[in-house]
Formats: C-alpha cells, sequence, structure tokens
C-alpha cells in the first residue's frame, strides 16, 4: 500500500470532533453562500418550469412525433444512472470488503438518493398527466381497471420507488449511530434534541450492534442485485422496443456499466471540492481519487466495448435501418455534434487514467469527471434522440430540437440536486464517524 | 432494572474485562460501544443474529406475493389483448417480482434492527449516567444486570475497576 486511507492516526476523540464539527460550526464563506444562492435560484426555476408544463402539457417541450421520449428520458436515465455509483460504493465495495469505500460511501449514498429524486421527476412529468401516475400501482378501482405489468412503465414504478427506498433505509440505517453521537455532542439544546429523535435512542449495545451488523449485510446484499437491476429494467425500456438502434441484448450490462462510469464521475465532481472546502485530505486521500479513477477507466473501457458491440451487431444484422442508423444517422445525421461529444468524452478521456499522472492530478480528475457526465448524458441523447429521429420509414424522419423549457428543466435539476447536496454537507455529517473509527481501530491493530 | 455500568478507554482492555467478568461467573452483560467492536458478539458469548434469515422468509414471500398479484390483475381480473401475447407471461412478470422480493427483504432488515435492538425509546436509563456519552465518541462501557446472580454493589464495582474501568456508575431505577 503505497499511499494510506488515513492519513496520520487520529484518535476517536479526533475523528469525532473533525467529522462531526462541520454540523454546526460551518463557514460562512462567500463561496458557501454564491453556491447557496445559485443552486436555490435554479431549483426556483426548476418549480417555475414545472409549474408551466403540468399547467399547459407537455406540449412545451420539444417532443415531437418521431421523437416522442427525448429529453424528459435523456435525464432520467443520466440521474438514475449517477445514482448507480453510490450504491455500487456503499453496497457492492462493502460486500467485497474494499476498506477504501469508508470515508466516502456516505457521501455516495446520499449523491444516490438526491439523483433518484431528480431521476423519478422526469418519468412522472412525462406520464402527460402526472396526476394520475397512482395508475399505475395496482389498487382496486371502482372501474374494476389493473394496470398492464407486462408494460416496461410498471416495471420502472416498481424499480425506482424499490431503488429510492432501499437506498433511503441503507443510508439512514448507517447514519444512526452518528445521529446519536450528535445527540451527545452537539453544542446547543435544539440540535441535541432534534438529532436525538432522528437518532432512534440508539445506545450502541451490544445487542442493537450484532442486529445492525446483519442488517447491514442484508441491505448491501439486497442493493447489490438491485443496483444491477435498476439499470437492466431502465434498459429494456428501450431493448424491447423494436426501434433501430435500440433492439439489443447488449443493452442491460452496456446501461449498467455505462451508469457506474457516470456515477464515478459524480463522484469525483462532488468529491472533490468538499474534500477541499472541509480539509478531509487526511480521510479522503489521494489513494480514494486514485481508485475513482482506475474504475471509471474501468468502465469506459466496458462502455467503449459496448459501442464497439452495437457497430459490430448494427454491420452483421445487414439490417438496412441498423446498419443506417449507426453508420449514417449517428456520425452524420442531424445532430451529430452531440454523438461525436460523446465518443470524445467516454472514450478517449478516461484514456488518460492509464497514466498514474492522471490519476494523481486534481485538476486533471476534476475536468475528466466533468467532461464524463457531459458525455454521458450526450450517450443517452444519442440512444434516445438519434435513434427516434432515424426510424424505418423516411417518411417519419424529423430532427429534434429542445425547448427553453426543456433546459430549464434540466439546469433545475442539477440545481435543486446541488442545492440538496449542500444542505446534506451542511447539517448532516457526510464522512461515516462510526466507520472511521472502525477503520483507525484496524489500523491501530495492524501496527502495534 | 438496576445496573451498573463501569467505563473502559481501550478497546482491548475492554474485551479482556468482558472475559474476566464472564469468567467469574457474570452472565447477564451488556456492552456500549462507540462503533461495533470486532469480537465482541465472542467474548459476550453472543448468538448470531437471525435477522438475515427473516429478510430472507420476508423476501420470498413478497416476491411470491407479487407474482401472484401481477398473475392476479393481468391473467384473471383484467386480462388485455396486447398484440396477442398471453395473459399470463411469467418473463415479463420477473421484473416487479424481484423488486417487492427486495423492497420487503430491506424493511425487514431495517426494521427488524428497530424491534430487536428495542430502539425508537427516546430515552433509556443509561443516558441518566454521567459522561455516558463517551459511548459513542471514544469509550466503551460495560454493564452488569443487578438480576445477576454475581451482582453485589460492592464487590462488582471492585470487579470493574479491578479490570481496569476508570469510572463506575450505579442506576437505581424507582420502582424496581
Amino acid at each position: 500500500m503505497d499511499q494510506a486511507l488515513l492519513i496520520g492516526s487520529p484518535t476517536h476523540a479526533q475523528l469525532n470532533t473533525q467529522l462531526l464539527e462541520p454540523t454546526w460550526m460551518y463557514r460562512r464563506g462567500r463561496g458557501w453562500l454564491v453556491a447557496f444562492g445559485v443552486s436555490g435560484a435554479l431549483t426556483l426555476m426548476l418549480a417555475v418550469c414545472v409549474t408551466y408544463t403540468v399547467a399547459t402539457g407537455i406540449g412545451v417541450w420539444g417532443n415531437n412525433i418521431p421523437v416522442g421520449w427525448a429529453f424528459g428520458i435523456i435525464n432520467f436515465v443520466w440521474w438514475i444512472g449517477i445514482g448507480h455509483a453510490g450504491t455500487f460504493i456503499s453496497a457492492i465495495l462493502y460486500l467485497l470488503e474494499q476498506r477504501w469505500r469508508n470515508s466516502i460511501s456516505r457521501f455516495a449514498e446520499a449523491m444516490t438518493l438526491f439523483a433518484v429524486m431528480q431521476a423519478g421527476l422526469f418519468p412522472l412529468l412525462h406520464l402527460g398527466r402526472p396526476w394520475f401516475a397512482y395508475w399505475l400501482f395496482p389498487y382496486p378501482s371502482v372501474m374494476g381497471v389493473w394496470p398492464n405489468v407486462r408494460s416496461a412503465l410498471p416495471w420502472d414504478a416498481a424499480a425506482i420507488t424499490t431503488y429510492f427506498t432501499v437506498s433511503l433505509l441503507f443510508w439512514f440505517i448507517g447514519l444512526v449511530p452518528d445521529l446519536a453521537s450528535l445527540r451527545d455532542h452537539a453544542p446547543t439544546r435544539t440540535r441535541r434534541i432534534v438529532y436525538g429523535l432522528f437518532a432512534l435512542g440508539w445506545r450502541g449495545d451490544a445487542t442493537s450492534w450484532r442486529h445492525y451488523r446483519a442488517a447491514y449485510l442484508v441491505l448491501a446484499g439486497l442493493a447489490t442485485p438491485l443496483v444491477l437491476s435498476v439499470h437492466s429494467i431502465v434498459s429494456s425500456d428501450f431493448a424491447i422496443g423494436l426501434t433501430p438502434g435500440w433492439h439489443s441484448t447488449i443493452f442491460p450490462p452496456f446501461f449498467v456499466a455505462g451508469a457506474i462510469f457516470s456515477g464515478f464521475a459524480m463522484v469525483l465532481t462532488l468529491v472533490i471540492p468538499v474534500r477541499r472546502v472541509f480539509r478531509m485530505h487526511n480521510v479522503i486521500t489521494l489513494r480514494h481519487l486514485e481508485n475513482a479513477a482506475k474504475l471509471l477507466l474501468v468502465t469506459g473501457m466496458i462502455v467503449s466495448y459496448g459501442y464497439a458491440i452495437e457497430y459490430f451487431m448494427a454491420w452483421y444484422s445487414g439490417e438496412r435501418s441498423e446498419i443506417y442508423q449507426f453508420f449514417h444517422a449517428r456520425p452524420f445525421g442531424p445532430r451529430h455534434t452531440i454523438f461525436w461529444l460523446m465518443m470524445i468524452c467516454n472514450v478517449l478521456v478516461p484514456q488518460a487514467f492509464w497514466w498514474r499522472r492522471a490519476r494523481r492530478s486534481i485538476p486533471w480528475l476534476f475536468a475528466a469527471s466533468l467532461l464524463i457526465n457531459l458525455g454521458m448524458w450526450s450517450e443517452r441523447f444519442v440512444i434516445i434522440v438519434q435513434s427516434l429521429q432515424r426510424e424505418y420509414l423516411p417518411s417519419k424522419w424529423q430532427a429534434y430540437t429542445p425547448t427553453w423549457v426543456d433546459l430549464g428543466i434540466l439546469a433545475g435539476t442539477i440545481g435543486f440536486f446541488s442545492f440538496l447536496f449542500l444542505l446534506f454537507l451542511r447539517y448532516v455529517p457526510f464522512v461515516s464517524v462510526t466507520e472511521m473509527k472502525e477503520l483507525a481501530h484496524e489500523q491501530r491493530e495492524v501496527h502495534s | 432494572m438496576n445496573r451498573m455500568l463501569g467505563e473502559y478507554a481501550d478497546a482491548d482492555a475492554f474485551l479482556r474485562a468482558i472475559a474476566a467478568l464472564r469468567s467469574k461467573g457474570y452472565a447477564r452483560l451488556e456492552a456500549y460501544t462507540p462503533y461495533p467492536l470486532h469480537g465482541l458478539d465472542e467474548a459476550l458469548g453472543a448468538p448470531r443474529s437471525r435477522l438475515a434469515r427473516a429478510a430472507f422468509v420476508v423476501g420470498i414471500a413478497a416476491a411470491a406475493g407479487a407474482y401472484g398479484l401481477q398473475w392476479l390483475v393481468d391473467a384473471y381480473l383484467y386480462p388485455l389483448d396486447v398484440g396477442g401475447r398471453p395473459p399470463h407471461f411469467p418473463l415479463a412478470f420477473v421484473p416487479i417480482t424481484f423488486e417487492m422480493g427486495v423492497l420487503f427483504a430491506a424493511f425487514t432488515a431495517f426494521f427488524g434492527v428497530l424491534a430487536l435492538g428495542r430502539l425508537l425509546r427516546l430515552w433509556h436509563p443509561i443516558f441518566e449516567v454521567e459522561r455516558i456519552e463517551s459511548a459513542t465518541s471514544d469509550h466503551f462501557w460495560l454493564e452488569v444486570a443487578a438480576a445477576d446472580r454475581c451482582f453485589d454493589v460492592e464487590r462488582t464495582a471492585a470487579d470493574l475497576r479491578q479490570t481496569g474501568a476508570g469510572h463506575v456508575a450505579l442506576i437505581e431505577e424507582v420502582g424496581s
């Protein structure tokens, strides 16, 4: 191990202070206020755009007749994909006993929750009449009408609600011991009462820990297949359709890899500034960042492989519409810039991570993470919009242009996500104090 | 329930103290630690948690129920002919079956901890102990229940001190 996961050997009390303190001693810097202001303003803009959409109808979006999905589904897939890295870090790496997950897992799980909240908004609005969303759930109505569960839409409803609920439970149960610590150590009585309510009376007794550990393992074990299933189900929305560019069996693994790819990019986008602002260099070390970069390289290579196979299968199928879709419509058709953006950001950019210097350079990591986020958004644009722009019949061909409402909602969800994240950083210990103490304890045992 | 608590600063000393007390015949011990301490369950002789098994059973039952519900609404109550596809189509029922199994197993794990750990009680007698907040920071507390057959106010306090407890407290509850 060339680089430690925890620098120095802080005592438990020091860790307690360092990691809990940001919840009551925040720096009222100008940057912080600006970040709050901008993300709050974007959140308001989201509210305006959503209200306008719901009051007028989704005709205010750029969707047209061949391109009926567009931004509503692009943003949905993008956000839910970002969420996947959080579950990957908190559940899969937990089962694999990867110690480096400890300090970033809480953080990544919160990212998951907030990203899934943004994601859930889009299919809801895309229904056109969101006030009838409950029709997706089987409830006994006087009309005797039931949802058709052989369609992908109820699958999505089940997958997203389950994913959100399980992520929330997993995040919250991990948080309970830290909230108990805040209940006992926060400076004011109000804080102690509020944190005490959320701590659910946690005492840290051996009986509770025993069941807690069992439950944590169960939740990790459940979240692992869950995270693979959610994006597989999302990909089925496309794969079970006959549109050229969609009807492909590689979609589930290709989508899951893309999701983790984009999610790790978002983890880096968030962790790099937080590490700096809160001076967490001793608990979020270069090794964490380097590991994330390695995962970006791996998942980026899987995504690139997915692109290659898509091309190969299109050519190998001999199907004219497929060949046209991949060899003409995507690289040269309408909105082809976004196709090339996707190729550059998702295939070329992660190649830099073969070099150790790139994996350890903070500016490059941050820039690459932004580019990959952009690249993965472009990928969903290419899959959805470019495929629908060029279906089988040339008489159906039509280009797509988003409206200001589309762009406003996208920017608004980015703002709302950031706003929630800032609140999280402000009020919740964003590095698991309990797990860091465990790590410190283990390190001490190894050294002694 | 009356009880006596001792505070320990060091994890290894704490585990040794539990072993020492158990060898003296104490059986009703409980520990309060700031993080899940490796080897604590073995030291206390606690049985394995059966929560995983419960979650498995509930998950399977929920998955079966979800499949049954899909059959009920799609094949029995409201069979809808979509492109001639069979109303009872197992492959299309897989996603929701799986998701519901996961959801209810997760509920079992989460609410299982709350129930088995007797949480949701915002106040507990041990919260009255002076310095108990160190149990969520960096100290380890050992509790001996007064119902323990070896319990004796003086001897137990001496035993706790002898095994390394820096601070010993007795809780006497009114009416017990």
